[in-house]
């Protein structure tokens, strides 16, 4: 593809022996990506000297996994060329339900916690029906299956979700083991779970086949159709674990607790180095994505300026970013470096 | 194709629903003929329990003998955006109504529509959020000064100096506006008050907690924390930051909040605030006012005096008391932990103004049974002081509009 | 659906008749109209000019934000700014109000040139830069927000007497303007799409290589749909000042995803190519009636939402059946 012509540079060298040079260029984008914001976080100790620590690492791996959770699902979907707008909602869907029929007791968890995923990911199978078989464009089927999905939480908690997850979620979520947030560890398991099902497994391979080429992964035999629904059904039950997760961190559940994760799993899929125009992406980068996003906005939130320039701080730094990890920059510095060694 | 022929019976179900839709409707606009009178009551979801229990609030005085009699309440949820409730208070208008009870989405946007609803004699009353719109009663406690007097029970428990969160609503909202004006015109008098962090914590607990988080890994040492509502989420942050430290904060009436702020545990890490700021309560003081006016029991005020100030409910941890049964009664203010959940906001009652109210009514949306609308106090409409952008348009504040009301400074600047 | 596009394509080669033009909206114009009989059924007073005008008052920020935003995706991107651009619009409109109908005009200039420069950034990045548009105008929608929060930080300021009252009131007391401007665009659009630069952007959205190929400049006519959509935001933005009359830092927020909605009810394909302006300002229109209806039939607890969605599914699979019906009539 793009990185047919890519040529060594100085992060990638070893890498080339033994991989193809399409790897080699999403490994760039990683190492940028995560170069990136190790430099934030250094840079981020003239703001405040708190910063730069340990603690704000743990901070920021702790707060940037929500992100990750779900930011993995809207990768499969945007790799199968979709886009899934109904992740606030199931995050919501998922809180609530863990918060009400968990009711504060570890009663029944064995049951209740592939109830209330089962739930979400029936969800996502709509959506990717309503996608794959009824040609409804991803982004009106997801939008309309958010609106109902918040409706239907709105109407089921009356406006007021109540009751408490289980005291062993609430526990794990808030504990620590050997010093570190227990959900640290939840993050770095998920991650190498989540990168062997995108890249290393014949489930991933087969939704890159399809979001690569529709018509040739039809004509190779695949069933598209289940794929695709399949990507919906992931997306929606890692938004629900995401729910479930926030519920425990929080102890209880709010009906807007998923708004503020639409936007930025969708940024984070994309500045980790995925195509909205599907079959190119890579789960690590979605990571590095996420972690750069929170970084940037635990360091927005130290900063003693105006919002409206926070904000504008903000856009800047994504966009800057955006232009920073595009291919051209790797190829210009490709030629620098390439010439130099 | 399998694709069209499922596409054309879904069309078709689409088209009958509505029919069907269509009929069981034109019985329920024909209201007013049965001698009622037509409410309607206006929401916003923003998702949090407030406004639910708001909502509860006037469904269950509409019920409550002898509004179950008189009055056709009908809740209409209008989301957040300002357009879909300008939409909607244009239906209610030619739908004849003779009140509507709202919670406006947006101070300035719906003025025009306001305007027009008046003209044609529709009462419009506005809880918490207010209009700016003249002809519209705001009954409101955002001018009852809730920035500057936590911001300086805030400065009281911390002597007077110190580093400091700001917690606030959401960014461009004039609500929240007013009260981090109020807070910092208390937190600029005191050089030794730092603000390190100001962050938006769209008045919800989630939201709240992560934020808090993210500040607090910058400044783990902070002091204090000057929060809106979602107080209850920077309590969890600090706990999970520290969980042996607390620092002294003010913040709404979530229950979580006010048991914290009565908990041993927790005054012994350090916790020390007031808890005030917006109660529900004032819906149902809304909707009594307007019924006494329409049933003629009470004087229409004229345009220039329809902003009228609920009083700020204001609780320091030694004044928290908990409920033994359903009500406020003997003084007390918060619920037992279990009762309600954590986020409950519980300045629902309110003994004087409302006395018809219960838990249930809050909760559920039910009358007490065996309960009757009282009529109001004599003295219980207080105007409140014009504030531009907030209330008025083109208005002048007046100039102690920043006094203390509900507290003295024990440090001076 | 592949023989829709193909289809569709062919035709937008030749030069558009008007028929082709009402043809691309059709569905949605049927599902308008059967809204709107069902409303005006419900509630009698529907049919008044007051009625009438309001809702389109209401209606017209929305209509033309979808309009713009069909530019992009007629290409086959994808523009967040929307949001931020109408904002930004909004407060600028309300914080420096000049007044009279040359006031009026003055404003709405400084409005288009923000859009404008909003979108030529976009583009610029889109374009020639080759970001994917998701992302980057996701970024430039958080700067106008941050700009906007910059110009006015909490709603208010005002706007000229001419802008609130004379641009929504109605011509000749017959005749909403709103109404006028949206038939000025709809007009525009069936000119412009027989131009070369509408044949470009549609040839771009069907296939770049393609259209490359035929000595189109790809890049270019990229960046030019990112140029008209900020226009049109711009103007968005200036619309909902005159309705509002008043400025809002926030105000853009909920144009975020229902624009994006209208122009899928209207049938314009995601990913591009197919699909028109006009289709895209009845989509909004619809959206906005939905909301009368729903009200006017006595739908408005908390359930809304569910209904609300599934009208949006049904209405899109009905307008894929229509076009999937008449392509096989047009196909041999």
């Amino acid at each position: 593809m793009q990185n047919d012509n890519a040529m060594t540079n100085a992060g990638a060298e070893q890498e080339d022996k033994r991989t193809t040079a399409k790897v080699s260029g999403e490994f760039v984008t990683i190492v940028a990506i995560f170069g990136l914001t190790i430099a934030m976080i250094l840079a981020s100790r003239a703001i405040s000297p708190s910063f730069g620590s340990w603690s704000q690492v743990e901070t920021i791996l702790y707060l940037s996994s929500f992100l990750v959770f779900c930011a993995f699902g809207q990768g499969l979907v945007i790799l199968v060329r979709g886009l899934d707008l109904s992740i606030a909602s199931v995050i919501t869907l998922g809180g609530v339900l863990t918060a009400s029929l968990m009711n504060g007791s570890n009663e029944g968890l064995i049951y209740l916690v592939p109830m209330i995923l089962g739930a979400c990911v029936i969800v996502g199978v709509v959506s990717g029906i309503g996608v794959a078989y009824l040609r409804v464009p991803p982004f009106i089927m997801t939008m309309a299956v958010g609106l109902i999905v918040y409706s239907l939480c709105l109407g089921f908690t009356r406006g007021t979700p109540r009751g408490y997850p289980a005291p062993l979620l609430s526990d794990f979520m808030q504990g620590k083991f050997l010093g570190v947030p227990a959900p640290v560890y939840l993050l770095l398991v998920f991650v190498v779970f989540g990168t062997v099902l995108q890249s290393y497994s014949a489930f991933g391979r087969k939704l890159n086949a399809v979001g690569n080429n529709p018509l040739a992964a039809y004509i190779a035999g695949l069933p598209s159709g289940l794929l695709i629904v399949s990507a919906y059904a992931v997306s929606a039950l890692c938004a629900g674990f995401t729910g479930m997760m926030l519920a425990g961190y929080a102890s209880g559940a709010t009906l807007r607790m998923g708004d503020s994760y639409l936007l930025p799993s969708i940024a984070a899929v994309v500045v980790g180095g995925s195509s909205i125009l599907g079959g190119q992406g890579n789960f690590v980068g979605t990571v590095g994505g996420a972690l750069l996003l929170t970084t940037l906005a635990t360091i927005l939130t130290a900063l003693g300026i105006e919002q409206g320039w926070k904000t504008i701080m903000e856009g800047g730094v994504i966009l800057l970013a955006l232009i920073a990890l595009r291919e051209q920059s790797f190829a210009f510095l490709r030629d620098v470096f390439g010439k130099r060694g | 194709m399998k694709l069209t022929k499922i596409a054309k019976a879904l069309a078709l179900t689409a088209l009958i629903g509505a029919g069907t839709q269509v009929v069981s409707t034109e019985e329920a606009s024909a209201k007013t003929k049965d001698g009622k009178w037509l409410i309607y009551l206006s929401l916003s979801y923003s998702g949090n329990s407030w406004q639910s229990e708001a909502a509860n609030i006037v469904k269950a005085l509409a019920a409550t003998p002898p509004f179950n009699e008189t009055v056709e309440l009908v809740e209409v949820i209008s989301g957040t955006d300002p357009q879909a409730q300008i939409s909607d208070y244009e239906s209610m208008i030619a739908n004849g109504a003779d009140g509507i009870v709202s919670f406006p989405i947006s101070s300035t946007a719906l003025n025009r529509v306001v305007k027009r609803g008046c003209q044609e004699g529709v009462l419009f009353f506005m809880y918490d959020a207010t209009v700016t719109e003249q002809c519209a009663y705001n009954i409101s406690y955002i001018t009852s000064g809730f920035g500057e007097n936590s911001a300086q029970a805030l400065v009281n428990a911390l002597d007077g100096k110190g580093k400091i969160f700001l917690s606030r609503g959401v960014p461009g909202n004039s609500v929240d506006d007013r009260h981090t004006n109020g807070a910092m015109h208390i937190f600029n008098q005191y050089p030794d008050i730092e603000v390190v962090a100001e962050y938006y914590s769209y008045w919800d607990d989630r939201t709240t907690q992560q934020e808090t988080a993210k500040a607090l890994a910058a400044h783990p040492d902070v002091d204090g924390i000057w929060a809106q509502a979602g107080e209850f989420g920077a309590i969890q942050a600090l706990l999970q930051a520290n969980p042996d430290r607390l620092v002294p904060m003010t913040g709404e009436n979530s229950n979580g909040f006010r048991l914290a702020l009565a908990n041993p545990d927790y005054q012994a890490k350090g916790i020390d605030g007031v808890s005030a700021g917006s109660p529900p309560a004032q819906s149902g003081f809304a909707f009594k006012i307007m019924m006494e006016i329409l049933n003629g029991t009470r004087d229409a005020l004229p345009e220039d005096q329809r902003n009228i100030e609920y009083p700020l409910p204001w609780v320091p941890g030694d004044a928290v008391v908990l409920c033994e049964g359903d009500k406020f009664e003997d003084g007390c203010n918060a619920f037992p932990d279990g009762k309600v959940p954590s986020s409950f906001v519980t300045e629902v009652f309110n003994p004087e103004l409302l006395p018809e109210l219960s838990l249930t009514s809050a909760l559920e949306g039910q009358p007490t049974p065996g309960a009757e609308i009282q009529p109001l106090p004599a003295d219980a409409v207080k105007a409140a002081p014009n504030e531009p952008g907030i209330n008025c348009r083109q208005c002048e504040a007046p100039a102690d509009l920043y006094h203390l009301t509900k507290i003295e400074p024990t440090v001076q600047p | 659906m592949a023989s829709t596009q193909i289809n569709s394509g062919a035709q937008s080669r030749a030069l558009p008749t008007m028929r082709q033009v009402v043809e691309s909206a059709f569905p949605i114009i049927v599902i308008y109209l059967v809204m709107a009989t069902i409303y005006s059924v419900v509630q009698p007073s529907a049919l008044s000019l007051y009625s009438i005008e309001s809702l389109f008052n209401n209606s017209l920020p929305l209509m033309l934000a979808a309009a713009g935003a069909t530019f992009v995706i007629l290409q086959g991107g994808f523009d967040l700014s929307v949001a931020g651009v109408i904002s930004l619009a909004n407060v600028v409109v309300a914080v420096a109000p000049i007044e009279g109908p040359l006031g009026a005009l003055a404003n709405f200039a400084m409005v288009v040139a923000i859009g404008l420069v909003v979108g030529a950034v976009n583009g610029y990045v889109v374009a020639y830069l080759r970001i994917q548009a998701i992302a980057a105008t996701l970024a430039t929608m958080i700067i106008c927000k941050g700009v906007a929060l910059l110009v006015l930080g909490a709603p208010g300021g005002y706007v000229s007497d001419f802008m609130a009252y004379e641009l929504t009131a109605s011509i000749f007391g017959a005749v909403p303007i709103a109404v006028v401007i949206a038939v000025a665009v709809m007009m525009f659009w069936s000119v412009f799409r027989t131009t070369n630069s509408g044949r470009s952007l549609l040839s771009v959205g069907q296939d770049e290589h393609a259209a490359a190929l035929s000595g189109i400049d790809v890049a270019k006519a990229r960046f030019m749909s990112f140029l008209w959509a900020g226009a049109f935001y711009g103007a968005a933005g200036y619309m909902l000042a005159a309705q509002t009359a008043t400025g809002n830092p926030n105000g853009g927020d909920p144009f975020l995803l229902l624009c994006f909605a209208a122009v899928a009810l209207g049938g314009t394909a995601f990913g591009g190519g197919r699909g028109g302006v006009t289709a895209s300002l009845f989509g909004a229109a619809t959206l906005m009636l939905m909301q009368k209806v729903l009200f006017a039939v006595g739908v408005s607890s908390f359930y809304t939402g569910v209904i609300q969605g599934a009208i949006m599914i049904l209405a899109v699979l009905f307008s894929a059946f229509v076009q999937a019906a008449t392509s096989r009539r047009n196909t041999p």
